[in-house]
């Protein structure tokens, strides 16, 4: 999906929700909240990724199961005793505490899968470029080398091949010939460093202080945006604070009451984290709803 | 060069105390967040010695060929559990010296991150990979182990299983750990074991292979066109 309405704001906007959204998800162990951000996270993450997500999903379920399980190995508080294990009570409380984690664990990755979609290489560099100039030109010239140097490997590799070296059958001689490659690709990279080094220098890189220039501009949409997710971001603290994400597992299962004002705290929480999911559908529906008009 | 040390003086008297001291206050599961963010602090004045150093032009594309040799290598080996990365990385840090080593290290993590994506551990990744190359550096420095085949594969053996490995398994231990306690980064650190192994193995051959010829290319294109630590 190239159109994402969220992905085309200013970035520092992106970078501010992932931020939230992830300390949030990384935090807050209250079943409904964690229900939200699975919801919300899951969602976006789908929007984003299409049907390649099935096999993210699977992961996470199989990383989910394993962490839920592995906690009453750890933790054998609690009453209701389901097996022993190495003569250790196996119990049910420490395997919903671990469930919890478990969901945290989730959260906390499908929100970092968003982010690997949303927050691109020139979006970082446009939001660091002011504060660390060398670090983002270093980034950036990375950045480039990258799908460059994975050709010329390529070639190189097949190169190999064509005069009979690397196809070997032995994992010692095919290490061996996967490091002469590797140095092979070195020299060929390193002599051409030096030749867009020289290119840099030439062009007068070095010789007054670094400006940056970004296609991000700052709209009065991008303000109205920060403005809401930090709104929405202080009342979820503000709630977290007065215990309305209140949860405890262990010795026995405690968790605050949703009602009155607490649900204002989770709905609160609900809008900030639906907020990129239902600008990228409202934009879905408008561009049918134009598409459809021709 | 003096900015970074106040840097790292803020970091360790001012934000990780605040961190830990915050962190406790949170309602809920920190571990996590905390510990994610002390990392965060401490990368921080890694980064500003390379601002305060104003690398030249030659210098920050040979540190670049070296990131970007570390993120596409895998693609010139074409054999299971041989990520080149960590071997270019220690290498980086021994031709180059400790800094440069870190910032190789770092920036490799966090590209790789762009290009095959996995988000929760990338600082904990680029604070692992930093103090790998780091560590080759001190090691490997004027005088101190020789630069040969052998010492250099023991060395990232050792880096790898001892250094880099458990740094991210500290990681797991705060992500998916029911608490952080003795007995279960024991557990983290025996579940990562095995893979640490192999990683620790395959790094240790390829360096034994590789290290030498690119330390070589390293050292001529240093002398040949006068950059870095000579």
């Amino acid at each position: 999906m190239t159109h994402d309405a969220f992905s085309k704001c200013h970035p520092s906007v992106n970078f501010v929700f992932f931020i939230l959204a992830i300390c949030f998800g990384a935090v807050f162990q209250h079943p409904a909240y964690i229900a939200a951000g699975i919801v919300s996270s899951g969602t976006y993450y789908v929007l984003l990724n299409g049907k390649k997500s099935i096999k993210s999903f699977l992961r996470l379920l199989l990383l989910f199961c394993f962490i839920s399980f592995i906690n009453p190995v750890f933790n054998t508080r609690g009453d209701t005793v389901l097996f022993k294990l190495f003569s250790r009570p196996y119990t049910l409380e420490a395997l919903i505490y671990g469930a919890s984690i478990a969901s945290v664990f989730v959260i906390t990755m499908l929100w970092f899968g968003c982010w690997n979609k949303v927050m691109t290489g020139e979006k970082i560099t446009c939001l660091f470029g002011g504060v660390a100039p060398a670090l983002s030109i270093l980034l950036v010239t990375v950045f480039r080398m990258v799908p460059e140097m994975i050709r010329t490997a390529k070639r190189i590799v097949s190169a190999r091949l064509s005069i009979g070296k690397g196809g070997a059958e032995k994992l010692s001689e095919r290490a061996r010939s996967g490091a002469s490659a590797l140095g092979a690709l070195a020299s060929l990279s390193l002599e051409g460093s030096v030749t867009t080094g020289d290119s840099m220098r030439a062009r007068g890189y070095g010789t007054g202080k670094r400006t940056s220039f970004s296609v991000y501009g700052f709209r009065r949409r991008d303000g109205a945006l920060m403005i809401l997710v930090a709104a929405l971001a202080a009342a979820v603290i503000a709630f977290a604070f007065r215990g309305a994400t209140r949860a405890v597992f262990l010795p026995e299962r405690y968790f605050a009451p949703l009602s009155g004002a607490n649900a204002a705290g989770l709905a609160a929480y609900c809008i900030l984290l639906l907020t990129p999911t239902v600008m990228h559908i409202r934009e879905v529906i408008s561009w049918n709803i134009s598409k459809s008009a021709i | 060069m003096k900015k970074s040390w106040i840097a790292t003086l803020a970091v360790f008297l001012v934000m990780i105390p605040l961190t830990i001291y915050l962190g406790s206050k949170i309602p809920g599961r920190s571990y996590y967040l905390t510990g994610t963010f002390i990392i965060v602090w401490l990368l921080i004045p890694f980064f500003m010695k390379f601002e305060g150093k104003r690398p030249q032009a030659r210098e920050l594309i040979m540190i670049a060929v070296m990131c970007a040799l570390a993120v596409a290598g895998r693609v010139a080996i074409p054999v299971n559990h041989f990520k080149a990365a960590y071997a270019v990385i220690i290498i980086s840090g021994i031709a180059l010296g400790p800094e440069t080593g870190f910032i190789v290290g770092a920036v490799t993590a966090l590209v790789s991150n762009f290009f095959y994506g996995q988000g929760a551990y990338m600082p904990w990744q680029m604070m692992a990979y930093g103090a790998g190359g780091m560590a080759a550096g001190f090691a490997f420095a004027k005088g101190k182990l020789p630069k040969k085949p052998l010492p250099m594969a023991l060395f990232s053996f050792l880096s790898v299983i001892l250094l880099i490995g458990p740094i991210l398994d500290v990681c797991n231990t705060f992500l998916g750990m029911p608490e952080v306690t003795a007995s279960t980064l024991a557990a983290s650190f025996a579940s990562g074991f095995p893979v640490n192994a192999i990683q620790a193995a395959t790094t240790a051959v390829l360096v034994f292979f590789l290290g030498r010829p690119l330390l070589d290319k390293l050292e001529r294109a240093k002398l040949k066109y006068g950059v870095g630590e000579v």
